[in-house]
């Protein structure tokens, strides 16, 4: 089945600066905003942009995304010719087979897949991103320029771009350098790490790369430098809207924080809806003695407290007098009567016992931050967890 | 469960519902922010394992199948066997009316209840408010050699019903017809277990005496011949839906932690079709007080004592009290509505002032505009 263009999403690491969050699952199985996973904004942009064929390249603890996924109904990438496939490393006869050793070597070692559709190019798609992008425009540009590799960036400011990996363009407007969290960045323009390659080309790269001993096997650090040296063209595709990381628990915090906001990135677009497996649960439903503000609740929920600028996902239970403020609640965590729970984040499951009290406002000092328990924790009535502090699965608080 | 097959009635016009049924069955009768009456139904065969289901309808039926699709959210989108869309087949060509009862319905489809492949079959009503967990009467039909067992209430509702009276012996001796109040017998829900060649053999019997009524002709007469009827008593919420009056109370029942405990179990979830996946914004001004609020709305005003539906707009200074808004309803800046039932789509401009009662809430019909 000829492809025009299929999609390569990269979901295997760890996202270890998640710490407790991402003790037992993948990043991109993280709960964000509400009703969502990370993974979830990916695949919806893919099924909106009509990319309906997605390779989800897999290793660190699959278990919980790849039941997530399933095979990819909620987001109507279940077609007939095509579809979501959960592509784990393999062994091969006579091979001892190998974990993938760096993103290039993951799609190196899934050519395979690749080759089965036929397509004329490849979207490489990042698992920890929460953005709305028509990926079908850069498609149509990276075709018009005849690009070998368009990649998506994005303006920051300059102090900033110490931070990102910078694309500098040539009078042609073509890139012609790209420098890894440069000192004295020359361009404002950030790489998103979401590329689009013509495969015949990134097909040559990547069995160069794999045959270089010295190569680290990473889209970022090998393959694009590999081919700005070569003289390919390489074009920067603009992307104008709302993008952010969410690989650091402050990224985390802000990004949920931000779902609060419908300017800044606007969910109840029905034009182009991210798409998630939800529970089948009721109606929220708010008590007698509730006070919500500013927030989002979802189906499942119990509020009888009081919420203010938070985020609370499917079936999150909040008891009387209990106090929830500028905090995350991912699915099923509990916050019992008068407890308080502020600037945290709290992960499935977890109960914050009735008296207990997480996290704390910012005190203006380098040393606060926000608050995290991992799931499945109960946190004891009557204790404290300070500012900034990571409370994993399994630990007494 | 392999040997039973699921029966669900959503013909019922039941014209008490007034103008909430201007355009949909009883059966398809928006309910709890989120869902349709038959999904209880639905639910309750899937959640007891039965995936072959036949739905008979008769008119007015595109809003049922526009909810229920291929079955898919009750995982009966099946290769084989599945659910059935039954609008009338067998009726003959002067019939223009509706369905006169229960048994005529059946007829009408008499070829499909025919080639059922099952032993037993599961009958219930589209438009019974009620998670039932079927497993018990399911087993205990098997093993009683009963040929009908009746599901009945724990309590005796408010409308006309019908009664069954028990025996010394455990079975049903007689049924009582349109009883309200306080009385002898077993409510009935108008459930049943029945076994294949039962049905059958009623519906042609009527058939030839030109009779209708499940209870009034075809029960009695099979008690009367002494057949073995057993009764199984549902503990739990149950409320057929016939009347405004019967769906804003059994509405607001779903505000009592009781009722949704009894009708959303964790063991046996309700399934319904798949909206939108969007959380309900709460603004800075909004204030909300024992409500059920669905998905995807915008609470800036304030609400108590409602049921708001998915995609419903509540704007600032808006307040609401004892309100059902459906789908899509939008309450302007500041307005101020009492014991109304808001269809679909309606909306209210700014300052509007709906003052209903409990005993006679004010039904704004689909779409309208005030």
């Amino acid at each position: 089945m000829k492809k025009n263009c299929i999609a390569m999403l990269l979901a295997g690491g760890q996202g270890s600066r998640l710490y407790a969050l991402t003790q037992k699952v993948a990043k991109p199985s993280v709960p964000f905003g509400g009703k969502y996973r990370i993974i979830d904004f990916p695949l919806s942009n893919c099924a909106n942009s009509g990319i309906d064929t997605v390779g989800v390249l897999t290793q660190y603890r699959p278990l919980q995304l790849n039941s997530y996924i399933g095979n990819g109904q909620p987001w109507d990438l279940d077609p007939a010719d095509g579809g979501v496939y959960i592509l784990p490393p393999y062994q091969s006869a006579g091979e001892k087979g190998s974990w993938f050793s760096g993103t290039a070597n993951a799609i190196y070692q899934n050519i395979g897949f690749i080759e089965a559709y036929d397509p004329d190019n490849v979207l490489i798609l990042s698992g920890d991103h929460i953005y709305k992008m028509d990926y079908s425009d850069m498609l149509r540009e990276h075709i018009e320029r005849e690009a070998a590799c368009t990649i998506s960036v994005l303006q920051v400011s300059m102090e900033e771009a110490t931070r990102f990996g910078i694309m500098n363009l040539g009078e042609d407007g073509y890139v012609n350098q790209f420098e890894e969290k440069p000192k004295q960045p020359k361009s404002d323009l950030a790489s998103m790490g979401i590329y689009i390659f013509n495969w015949k080309k990134l097909r040559e790269y990547l069995i160069a790369d794999e045959n270089d001993p010295n190569s680290s096997k990473d889209f970022g650090k090998n393959i694009i430098p590999n081919m700005l040296a070569a003289g390919e063209k390489l074009w920067p595709y603009r992307f104008k809207g709302y993008w952010r990381d969410v690989g650091t628990i402050t990224s985390l915090w802000d990004a949920n924080m931000d779902m609060l906001s419908p300017d800044l990135i606007n969910l109840y677009d029905p034009s182009w809806p991210i798409s998630s497996r939800s529970p089948v649960c009721p109606p929220h439903y708010a008590g007698e003695s509730a006070e919500i503000i500013h927030s989002i609740v979802t189906e499942g929920c119990e509020v009888n407290g009081h919420v203010e600028n938070s985020v609370l996902s499917p079936n999150v239970i909040i008891g009387q007098g209990a106090t929830v403020n500028y905090s995350v609640l991912m699915p099923g965590a509990v916050v019992e009567n008068g407890a308080i729970v502020e600037y945290a984040i709290v992960g499935e499951n977890t109960v914050v016992h009735s008296g207990a009290h997480v996290g704390a406002a910012p005190d203006g000092t380098d040393a606060w931050g926000v608050a995290t328990c991992g799931p499945d924790i109960e946190i004891r009535s009557g204790a404290a967890v300070p500012s900034g502090a990571m409370i994993y699965t399994g630990e007494e608080v | 469960m392999k040997d039973f097959h699921g029966i669900i009635f959503a013909y019922s016009a039941a014209p008490e519902l007034r103008d909430l049924v201007g355009a949909r069955t009883a059966a398809s009768l928006p309910f709890c922010g989120r869902y349709r009456l038959i999904d209880f139904a639905l639910s309750s065969m899937r959640n007891a394992g039965i995936l072959d289901v036949g739905i008979i309808m008769q008119r007015d039926y595109q809003s049922l199948l526009d909810h229920i699709g291929s079955g898919k959210a009750w995982d009966m989108s099946r290769r084989t066997g599945g659910l059935r869309m039954l609008p009338p087949f067998g009726l003959p060509e002067y019939h223009t009316g509706n369905y006169t009862g229960t048994i005529e319905a059946l007829n009408a489809v008499a070829t499909y209840i025919r080639d059922i492949p099952q032993k037993y079959l599961v009958l219930l009503l589209g438009n019974m408010c009620a998670n039932i967990d079927l497993l018990p009467p399911m087993r205990q039909h098997r093993r009683s050699g009963a040929e009908i067992t009746a599901i009945c209430a724990d309590h005796n509702p408010p409308d006309s019903h019908h009664r069954y009276v028990v025996g010394e012996d455990g079975l049903v001796k007689q049924i009582l017809f349109d009883r309200t109040g306080e009385g002898e017998g077993l409510p009935s829900l108008e459930g049943y277990i029945i076994n294949k060649d039962t049905l059958l053999k009623m519906m042609d019997q009527c058939k030839a005496r030109n009779q209708y009524s499940f209870h009034k002709n075809a029960v009695a007469a099979f008690l009367a011949e002494g057949g073995k009827m057993d009764t199984y008593v549902h503990p739990g919420y149950a409320v057929a839906i016939r009347s405004v009056e019967a769906y804003y109370q059994a509405s607001m029942d779903m505000l009592k932690t009781e009722y949704r405990r009894q009708m959303f179990p964790a063991d046996r979830p309700v399934r319904t079709k798949a909206h939108e996946e969007v959380s309900t914004y709460y603004g800075e001004a909004a204030v909300s007080r024992n409500s059920l609020v669905a998905d995807n709305c915008k609470i800036e005003g304030s609400i108590e004592n409602c049921i708001i539906f998915s995609g419903a707009r509540i704007e600032k200074g808006a307040r609401l009290r004892n309100c059902i808004v459906m789908r899509g309803g939008i309450v302007g800046a500041n307005a101020d509505l009492d014991y109304v039932i808001a269809d679909k789509y309606c909306s209210f401009s700014a300052g509007t002032v709906l003052t209903g009662n409990s005993r006679l809430p004010i039904v704004v019909p689909k779409g309208v505009s005030i």
